[in-house]
Parts: C-alpha cells; sequence; structure tokens
C-alpha cells in the first residue's frame, strides 16, 4: 500500500511538473522592465565579430533607454523560413527580425509596418529603390540596415592566361569571347541551374536584362512565358550548348571550392559576390564590372531591413530599438564591418578606396531586389525545373517556359 | 508473451506458436477492481496522452487543414474540397506520384530481396555470425542524412561509383546529376538503408521453423532449392507479407536522402510525393494544401496496403 501511495505521489508529481512546465513561458525579464527579442542572421560572417557589434549597440541603446532590454539573437541562414514561421505559428516569434524583400509578402501579414516608428528625416534619408523594395500597399513593412549589388565580375588571371584584354558588358559579348576561352580549357562564366538556387541571382537578371519581368504589372499572372524570356533562357542554352559553361552545375550545388570556380577556370560570373571567389581568385585578380547590358543594364541586390512583428511584446520599445538599430549611424558602422553598402543617403559612398567593394557600391543604383509577390518563391518552384529542363534538351526552350507558366498561373489563381 | 485477460479466455493453441494460458494461470486472472483500474490507468496516461498530443491529434488536425486555406502564421478558411481539385490539376503532384510509385516498385523487391539474401547467409550459426548481423544492421541505426552527404560525395562525377563504372565500360557520370540515373541512385542508397531490418524480421521468423520440416525434405531427397521453395519459403510467408508492407509504406515515404542528395532533381526526376508535401508546407507555407497532398499519400498507402493484404496476406 506504502508503495502504491509513493507511484501515485510521484506520477502526480510528475504530472504537475511537466503542467508547470508546459505553462511555463520565457519570462518577460526584469519586473519593469521591457523587453525587446531580434532574431538576425551572420550578416557579419564572423560571429565573434558580429556578437560584440550587437552587444555594443545594444549596449548604446540601453544607455538611452535604460527601461528597454534587447536580447538578440544570431541565427544561421540554413532553414530560417522554417524556424520563424513554425516560431510565428506558435506565438513564440521574435518581436524584431531581418527580412529580406523576397520574405516580405509572405510574412506581410504577420508585420506590423514601421512608418509609425520612424521620423520623416529618417524615412526621407532611404534611398527611393530601396524604399520601393521594402514597401507594400503603400506601407513600409522594414527598416531597412543594408543593400547589395551583385554586378558581373571577372577573373583577371584567366583573362591573361587566354590574352583576352576587354572585358564582357553585353551577352553577345560573352559569346563572341566565349570560343577563345573554350580553346584554352576555360569557362567563359557558369550557370548554376540547379534548383536549391535563387533565380533572383541567376535567371531573372537575364529576363529583367531583356526588359522581361516575372510577374505581370498587377501581378496576376507572371510575365516570364515572353520575347524577353525566350531570348534570356536561349541566351543561356547558347552558352551550355557551345559548351562554355561547365555543365555539373546545372543539375548539382557543390560547394565552391569544388568547382572550376575555385580552380580558376571561370572567367566571368554575374550572380555571385567577390567575398565568395576572393579566397580563390585573390582579391588583386578581381575585376568588378557594371551588370550586363542587354536591351537595359540591371543586376540583381538585395536589401536587408530590420521588420517588427505582429505579435511584438510591446511595439513601442521594440519601434524605438528599431528606429535606433536602423539610424545611419549605426548603419555605417555594420555595413562597413559586413562588407554591405548603405541603404542611406547620408552616408554617401563607404569603400571609396576599395578596388573590389568601392566598384560595387557604384551600381546599388543599378539593381534590383526582385519580385515583391507573395507567390514569387512558389513560381520559382516551378519556373526552376522548367530551365533546368531546357538547358538539359528534355524541352524546347518555348515548351519549357510555356509549361512553367502554364503551373505558375494555377498557383496565381 | 504475457496475456492480460479481461474476458472468457479464447481457446489457445500451442501448435500456432502461441503461448498457451494454462488453466491456473487463467484461475488468477479475474476482473481488476476500480482502484487497480485506476492506477493502471494512472501509469498509461503519460504515454496516451503523448500519443493524442503528438500522433493522434496532429493526424487529425492533418485531415481537417487538408480542407482549409490555412497558411503559417494566417487563418484558415474552410475551402472544402478545392485542395484536392488543384491536386487533380497540378501537374507536378502527378509528377510526383509517379516518381514515388517507380521509387517504390524498384526498392521494394529489391530490399526484400536483400532482406532475405542476407537472413539465408546469417541463419546458420559459424563463428562470427554475430558481427556480420550488427554490421548488416548498422545502416539502419545510421543517420540518413549522414549516409545521404556520403553518398553525394560517392555518386559524385569523379566520387568511386562513377569511377566503378568506368571500370566496366560504362560512362564515368555523376548519377544525382542526371534524370535517369538519378532515382537508381537513390534506391541503391535506400536499399542500404532499410534491407538489415528485414534481415532481422526474417532471420526472427526463420530461426522459428522446426529444423524437422527441412530434415524431413532433406531425407526425402530435397535439393536445397527445393527445399527452400518448398518449406522454408512458405514458412516465411507471413514475415515476407508484414515487410512487403512496411516496405512499401517506407517507400511511399522516402524524403530524407532525396532532401539531401537532390532536392528533387535534376529536372524532377526524383521529386517524391513527400518531398512536394515538405516544400509546399515548410517553404511555401501552404499547409491546407501540404495536408491534401499527405491525405493523397495516406489513402494510396491504404489502397496498396489493401492489395498486398488480398495478394501476398491471403492466406495468413
Amino acid at each position: 500500500m506504502r508503495v502504491r501511495k509513493s507511484l501515485t505521489a510521484v506520477a502526480v508529481a510528475l504530472v504537475a511538473a511537466l503542467a508547470a512546465a508546459g505553462c511555463g513561458g520565457s519570462g518577460s525579464g526584469d519586473s519593469g522592465k521591457k523587453t525587446v527579442t531580434m532574431w538576425i542572421y551572420p550578416v557579419i560572417f564572423d560571429e565573434a565579430k558580429h556578437r560584440a557589434f550587437w552587444d555594443e549597440t545594444v549596449k548604446a541603446f540601453q544607455a538611452q533607454h535604460p527601461d528597454i532590454q534587447v536580447k538578440t539573437e544570431i541565427f544561421p541562414w540554413a532553414n530560417r523560413d522554417q524556424a520563424l514561421a513554425t516560431a510565428i505559428a506558435g506565438n513564440k516569434g521574435p518581436d524584431v527580425v531581418y527580412l529580406i524583400p523576397d520574405q516580405l509578402p509572405k510574412y506581410a501579414r504577420n508585420i506590423e509596418p514601421v512608418d509609425a516608428y520612424l521620423d520623416d528625416a529618417a524615412k526621407s534619408d532611404y534611398l527611393d529603390n530601396v524604399v520601393k523594395s521594402v514597401t507594400i500597399d503603400g506601407k513600409m513593412m522594414g527598416a531597412p540596415i543594408l543593400t547589395s549589388a551583385v554586378t558581373m565580375m571577372c577573373n583577371k588571371k584567366v583573362f591573361e592566361a587566354v590574352g583576352q584584354t576587354t572585358y564582357p558588358a553585353t551577352w553577345n559579348d560573352l559569346l563572341t569571347m566565349a570560343p577563345a576561352f573554350k580553346a584554352k580549357g576555360y569557362d567563359v562564366t557558369a550557370y548554376p541551374g540547379d534548383v536549391k538556387n535563387t533565380l533572383n541571382q541567376t535567371f531573372y537578371p537575364l529576363l529583367w536584362q531583356a526588359g522581361g519581368d516575372v510577374f505581370s504589372p498587377d501581378g496576376k499572372s507572371v510575365a516570364f512565358n515572353s520575347d524577353a524570356g525566350r531570348k534570356a533562357l536561349t541566351f543561356v542554352k547558347q552558352l551550355v550548348d557551345g559548351g562554355y559553361v561547365d555543365k555539373t552545375l546545372l543539375t548539382t550545388l557543390p560547394p565552391t571550392e569544388q568547382t572550376r570556380i575555385a580552380q580558376n577556370k571561370v572567367a566571368c560570373l554575374w550572380h555571385s559576390a567577390p567575398q565568395e571567389v576572393e579566397q580563390f581568385w585573390g582579391k588583386e585578380n578581381i575585376k568588378v564590372l557594371p551588370p550586363l547590358t542587354e536591351t537595359k543594364q540591371i543586376g540583381y541586390g538585395t536589401v536587408g531591413s530590420l521588420a517588427m512583428l505582429k505579435g511584438a511584446k510591446d511595439k513601442k520599445a521594440a519601434g524605438e530599438w528599431i528606429a535606433y538599430a536602423s539610424g545611419a549611424d549605426v548603419t555605417k558602422k555594420y555595413d562597413t564591418a559586413s562588407s554591405f553598402f548603405s541603404p542611406k543617403k547620408s552616408a554617401g559612398t563607404l569603400f571609396a578606396g576599395d578596388p573590389v567593394l568601392g566598384e560595387q557600391e557604384k551600381y546599388v543604383g543599378v539593381t534590383t531586389v526582385g519580385p515583391l509577390h507573395e507567390k514569387a518563391r512558389d513560381v520559382q518552384g516551378v519556373l526552376a525545373p522548367e530551365i533546368q529542363a531546357a538547358l538539359l534538351g528534355k524541352k524546347s526552350v518555348d515548351q519549357a517556359l510555356s509549361d512553367a507558366a502554364k503551373a505558375a498561373d494555377a498557383l496565381l489563381g | 508473451m504475457t496475456l492480460l485477460l479481461v474476458g472468457p479466455a479464447p481457446a489457445r493453441s500451442s501448435e500456432k506458436g502461441v503461448d498457451v494460458v494454462t488453466l491456473s494461470a487463467r484461475r488468477r486472472l479475474r476482473r481488476p477492481s476500480l482502484r487497480e483500474a485506476g492506477t493502471a490507468l494512472l501509469f498509461v496516461l503519460p504515454c496516451l496522452l503523448l500519443f493524442v498530443a503528438f500522433r493522434f491529434g496532429p493526424a487529425v488536425a492533418g485531415v481537417l487543414l487538408g480542407f482549409t486555406d490555412y497558411t503559417i502564421g494566417g487563418d484558415a478558411s474552410w475551402v472544402g474540397l478545392d485542395n484536392f481539385r488543384r491536386l487533380i490539376d497540378d501537374p507536378t503532384f502527378w509528377s510526383a506520384l509517379k516518381v514515388t510509385v517507380i521509387f517504390a516498385l524498384l526498392s521494394v523487391p529489391l530490399s526484400m530481396v536483400a532482406s532475405l539474401g542476407m537472413a539465408l547467409l546469417t541463419r546458420r550459426v559459424f563463428r562470427g555470425v554475430k558481427l556480420f548481423r550488427s554490421i548488416f544492421f548498422l545502416p539502419v541505426v545510421t543517420s540518413l542524412i549522414l549516409a545521404g552527404v556520403v553518398f553525394t560525395w560517392v555518386f559524385a562525377e569523379h566520387g568511386p561509383w562513377s569511377r566503378l563504372m568506368g571500370a566496366f565500360g560504362l560512362p564515368a557520370q555523376s548519377w544525382l546529376a542526371d534524370s535517369t540515373l538519378v532515382l537508381p541512385a537513390i534506391v541503391l542508397v535506400s536499399v542500404w538503408s532499410r534491407f538489415g531490418y528485414g534481415m532481422l524480421i526474417l532471420l526472427a521468423r526463420l530461426q522459428e521453423i522446426p529444423a524437422e520440416l527441412e530434415e524431413a525434405a532433406l531425407s526425402d531427397g530435397a535439393s536445397a532449392w527445393q527445399r527452400f521453395r518448398y518449406v522454408t519459403l512458405p514458412q516465411l510467408r507471413p514475415a515476407l507479407f508484414f515487410l512487403a508492407i512496411i516496405e512499401t509504406t517506407m517507400s511511399f515515404q522516402v524524403f530524407d536522402i532525396v532532401y539531401v542528395m537532390t532536392g528533387g532533381g535534376p529536372v524532377r526526376a526524383s521529386y517524391t510525393l513527400v518531398y512536394q508535401l515538405y516544400e509546399q508546407g515548410f517553404r511555401y507555407f501552404d499547409l491546407g494544401y501540404a495536408s491534401a497532398v499527405g491525405l493523397a499519400l495516406f489513402v494510396m498507402t491504404v489502397i496498396v496496403a489493401l492489395i498486398q493484404r488480398l495478394t501476398l496476406g491471403r492466406e495468413e
């Protein structure tokens, strides 16, 4: 009997403990203090430096706002959407999170616009294309803190080895010089066709350069199944069929160090940042060029912003933090440390003396963040395999784009 | 096996290999008191709660979500059969279904043959047999993610598999990058990871087969093949039926190795139904549609299991 009573007591205690654990939350911090939690990602590659930057920034903020406690959590880039979406669904999301335009439409219904938390001077200090890239239905969904520009870049060593003295400015330039590179065992460029790559950096820049777009102006249908789309895909297919690019990259996504890019066998890239190839090419061998031109000159660039979630515990406190962290002084330090560019007019150029970043910075104005559409990623999901099919010769260019458009339009309803 | 009987004990037969509940044991069994039932329930309760919270509940929620337009972080509205109509019109779904069925058709027989072969090889007692059994079982307890990473390298263009094929005069290429060869590559990895489990099931059954049966066949002059065909195989039938169901279900649920090794490519040649479910649910956050895909997969699994029951398991 005694044993049974003890067992019952243990079971009751266990259930009570489980219930208590289940009911207990993460707590709201010290009593009387407002807490703001921010999720950010490895924008500064060196985690220790990144952590130190935010610790210092939070300390400076708290000197001005002693009643607000800020917790910054640095998450890995991988699977960040899954983590964020499930946290939001479980009402465990952060108050503030770093988002890029590609993500904003998906989370729009969970985001508190920041217009009311930024003063007019701060808002008017943003570059026009930057404001446009975070605005949905006339409201700013995040406070931009950085921008980037993915331009054309070439490997000087490869050009010297081939004896090529001019650099490509147009698609035709690339196609014209491709045989010379091939003859010497080099690829004129690379096309990452694996479906895990974002089309924002691979196919869409070509589509935009050809004068096309992903969605129709009203967003109710896709627009890539057009003359511009066919022109762009035909251009890539010419590169593939001519043997001017490494076919392995059409279907696989190996680490850069295992590719011909790292082996200094590729002449130019339009989809990578200089930081990705610097250790293989050497900074002195990187020649930064403007985005390619066909009908128009345009490249991809992103805008990183701090967005407030609707579930924020204290919106005023979160707004104070966003206004501070997206201020000109903080972003200037952050962008310099992370090798990104400033979204602010007042910041001017951050890398004037840098032969690589300084050159790239010049082209921030000719970049776009890609389509701000709720189904942008879903559409990429149906278009990328069709592009792959065309490049592998499984479908014609027309058929691939037509099939992709049919599937994409079905997604848009 | 211990039998806890709360009602009249059914007739038991030792010939069928089921434990016999002896008369004295039956006398000891009685209807438990309310207090005892309460205590028993208390012990069962944590497990029951976990089952309801993490198995039954989500399954019911999954069925219901299939009839809504729920997206993560959004509201859910009842949309009736819209998701299923979309499924019928979705070429990606049909392509994923085709890939899944082909995968199952290739992997289930291959895995069962490998399991049976290994079980027969390790059935006899010889020096080191336990070590061999453990080695063959090792892939079952190896992380599929880890295995996927390693096999991605194995099947790479300049990897060992490509070199092996080259030695046989076949084109040295990455199987994972070829839309025709990618599925056989995934099948091989899947069979490698699963055959140890089947081997264990069949081995357990093989060891239950009375030695007298084989000895009698041997004394009647039956060859090794005849003994296998007319003595061993019929005795293995229940275990093979069980294994066929399990293997088929696991094949329909293939995801980990596809996620790690191919991402469904190239050209959707390894894009399975569960991969589509994952993409819809956790990449595009369209949980309503993802649940509809899940329901379709469930229905398909049940239908195939019933067909297997009617054919393979008819006599059991």
